[in-house]
């Protein structure tokens, strides 16, 4: 270790002690001063680590979750950084947090939550280390981040082009991230659900409707979801790779979990995963499959998927009075028609409040909100006692909602939350909040003035 | 529908030209026929020939991703645009947006002089710019019956469109870019063609934009003036985000 690097890292523990001292939760800061005293401070501290890299528009911080329980489950001992903070500081942070003041490292794996754009900074001093890269899927994310989903392909292609030796794990049912295959890697693996996920499938398959390659339209045996599923291109012959990790079969849909069955590496597996809704199964394959890759059995695997707990999947349950609140986030249309077809299942009876805010983070640009197929829930949420609108854009969504021909008597905006939580906490009525990004912060800053709740970000 | 009425609206490329929510257009202008009782018939029309070539009361042209422009362009000369360029000399109301704005005009040139071809349908051309226009725009436009309104979108280009003769800007920028960020005009206006640089779901909360073009589309088919229908949660959207963005 260099004499740089060591006051790099003292530098950089200490910035994360005096923000302690204050009561700040911030993680990045400390990574950008290590940076700036030391710029390849990821070269001394990964060198001898096994690193596991995931990206992907949706399902990163859950396929995380995931994958911790899995080495964990194998005896080995896992740090991550903490979910959303998945830029280059936020990961420097992580490692220099993890690291003796000399620059030692104990744990075995490094796991870390990697943004898209953020991935060729971060992995490039990675090259020839024991680096695992997962890829979750790639959908139309914040337009005003990327502007198109090839340029986000592109982005991971440009940091994953740098890791000759990596092992790739990629989504087998998305043409976008399947495409990655051609990139130099070690070993390369998919996973990938083999059956049409719902009976009656998201038909919006827009994100990648001509063929990477050729440009010519692709053809579908099935879907799973959005553009997911069985594609291929007649033309010059790309198509979907048979997964070693695949989902066979939905045995039962329950409350919040599902049981299903599994293949792992010539596994056949039949388990439940105890995550709401069919868009968490692909991270749990994405988790089973790296369970299967670091030497887990079969019963292990089962064990870590039937055994998942706290907000998993991004939906916190919380209790206010009565009133049992289901918290969920979401990001993008893709990840809004999951969180939908979750709540078509559940047949609402209680309240829904859907809050939009436009800042950086959430997406300035609040057009996706017309990708998002509220018309699928018209129906199943007509038994919903009522709806209400928060957020800086709550008037935008309220009439989302409406041109979705749902019932307008049964709407309220309500910008204030402190007054929202109170209106909720009267009626005592089960309510499902789907939240966009810092509105989800915002709301949940005030909720806790009424009930204790946890850190959101770091929560373990 | 109850009186036997119908407006024919057409989403060309609708599975090319569609990255930013532009569905919600479509949406709103069946919705505001619907609710006042008039019938609405979509048809979505992809790459390929015109056939039967049918005929529509609105034709509707959204924004797409840079990938599949050349495969778009092709398509445009070899099947679309004689049609086209009939009904916008016939007086279909067309609504293009972002990317079906600009190739509706003459060309589009690139930062190194070269130059792609569009329709040539109206007298408007498009350069290659590095700035980035991008954010939520105000724009006054004046209505057929000479009412001015504000129209709230969002703009995300970094094409500079140009108006050449006879055609009249849409609306005058009251904040953000329009189409070129200097000359202060947005979109343009030719015949019963619209075309601007907001984005996406443009109608749903300028609903007197939408009556407009649904107004104006009835008259020609029925020669009768669209009843009314009211817009208090349109208006409650527009008026709030406009005092966000002034304030």
């Amino acid at each position: 270790m260099s004499v740089r690097a060591t006051v790099a890292i003292c530098a950089g523990k200490l910035t994360a002690n005096v923000l302690k001292l204050f009561g700040s939760g911030a993680t990045s800061l400390p990574g950008k001063v290590v940076l700036k005293l030391c710029p390849d401070i990821l070269g001394h501290l990964a060198k001898d680590m096994k690193i596991i890299c995931v990206t992907g528009t949706n399902g990163k911080t859950t396929t995380c979750h995931i994958i911790r329980d899995m080495l964990e489950a194998g005896g080995n001992t896992v740090f991550c950084n903490d979910a959303g903070a998945n830029l280059l500081g936020g990961v420097v942070s992580a490692f220099v947090k993890a690291s003796s003041a000399g620059g030692r490292i104990d744990t075995d794996y490094a796991l870390l939550e990697c943004d898209e754009a953020a991935l060729k900074s971060i992995v490039e001093h990675f090259g020839g280390l024991d680096v695992t890269a997962v890829v979750t899927n790639v959908f139309r994310d914040q337009l005003d981040r990327y502007g198109e989903v090839l340029t986000t392909v592109n982005k991971i292609r440009a940091g994953l082009s740098q890791l000759p030796e990596v092992k790739l794990l990629l989504n087998a049912d998305c043409s976008l991230t399947s495409s990655l295959r051609d990139l130099e890697h070690k070993e390369l693996h998919y996973f990938g659900i083999n059956i049409p996920l719902y009976e009656e499938a998201s038909s919006d398959i827009s994100d990648a409707v001509y063929c990477i390659r050729c440009k010519t339209k692709y053809r579908y045996r099935y879907h799973t979801f959005g553009h997911l599923g069985g594609f291929y291109c007649e033309k010059c012959g790309y198509s979907r790779e048979e997964p070693e990790t695949a989902l066979k079969r939905v045995i039962e849909w329950r409350e919040a979990s599902s049981v299903v069955e599994l293949e792992v590496f010539g596994k056949k597996l039949e388990t439940e995963v105890m995550l709401p809704g069919g868009y968490n199964l692909y991270n749990a394959l994405a988790g089973a499959a790296i369970g299967s890759m670091t030497g887990l059995s079969g019963e292990q695997i089962c064990s870590v998927l039937g055994g998942l707990t706290t907000h998993f999947g991004r939906m916190e349950q919380v209790r206010l009075g009565d009133a049992e609140l289901s918290l969920v986030l979401v990001k993008n249309p893709a990840g809004f028609n999951e969180v939908l077809q979750f709540l078509i299942q559940k047949r609402p009876t209680g309240n829904i409040v859907f809050g939009l805010n436009d800042n950086y983070a959430d997406g300035r640009d609040i057009s996706w909100i017309y990708d998002v197929e509220f018309e699928r829930l018209t129906e199943a949420a007509s038994g919903a006692e009522h709806f209400y609108f928060t957020g800086k854009r709550a008037y935008d969504m309220q009439l989302r909602l409406k041109y979705a021909d749902f019932d307008t008597a049964r709407f309220s905006v309500e910008k204030d939350y402190k007054t929202l939580i109170t209106q909720l906490k009267q009626s005592g009525q089960p309510t499902f909040l789907v939240l966009s990004y810092t509105c989800m912060l915002e709301f949940r800053d005030k909720l806790a003035d009424f009930v204790p709740l946890k850190r959101y970000e770091a929560d373990k | 529908m109850e009186n036997g009425k119908c407006l024919r609206i057409c989403h060309l490329y609708y599975d090319i030209l569609n990255l930013y929510g532009d569905n919600g257009n479509i949406r709103t202008m069946e919705k505001r026929l619907n609710w006042r009782g008039i019938g609405s018939e979509v048809t979505r029309l992809s790459f390929g020939p015109l056939d039967p070539p049918a005929e529509y009361d609105i034709i509707f042209i959204g924004g797409g991703q840079d990938f599949e422009q050349e495969l778009l362009v092709k398509d445009l000369h070899t099947y679309k645009a004689d049609w086209l360029k009939r009904e916008i000399e016939k007086g279909t109301v067309i609504l293009a947006i972002c990317g079906g704005y600009q190739m509706l005009g003459q060309y589009y040139e690139a930062a190194d002089g070269t130059r792609v071809d569009f329709l040539g349908g109206i007298d408007i051309y498009t350069t290659a710019s590095d700035k980035r226009m991008i954010g939520n725009f105000i724009y006054t436009y004046t209505g057929e019956d000479g009412e001015s309104f504000q129209i709230v979108g969002f703009e995300n280009h970094n094409g500079q469109t140009w108006l050449g003769d006879g055609v009249k800007p849409l609306g005058r920028i009251v904040k953000g870019y329009g189409n070129n960020g200097e000359d202060g005009t947005e979109g343009a206006r030719y015949k019963n063609v619209f075309a601007t640089y907001s984005h996406g779901p443009l109608l749903p909360k300028n609903a007197r934009l939408a009556d407009e073009l649904l107004g104006i589309a009835y008259r020609r088919r029925y020669q009768e003036k669209l009843p009314p229908l009211e817009h208090e949660m349109e208006d409650a959207a527009l008026s709030d985000i406009t005092k966000q963005l002034l304030s």
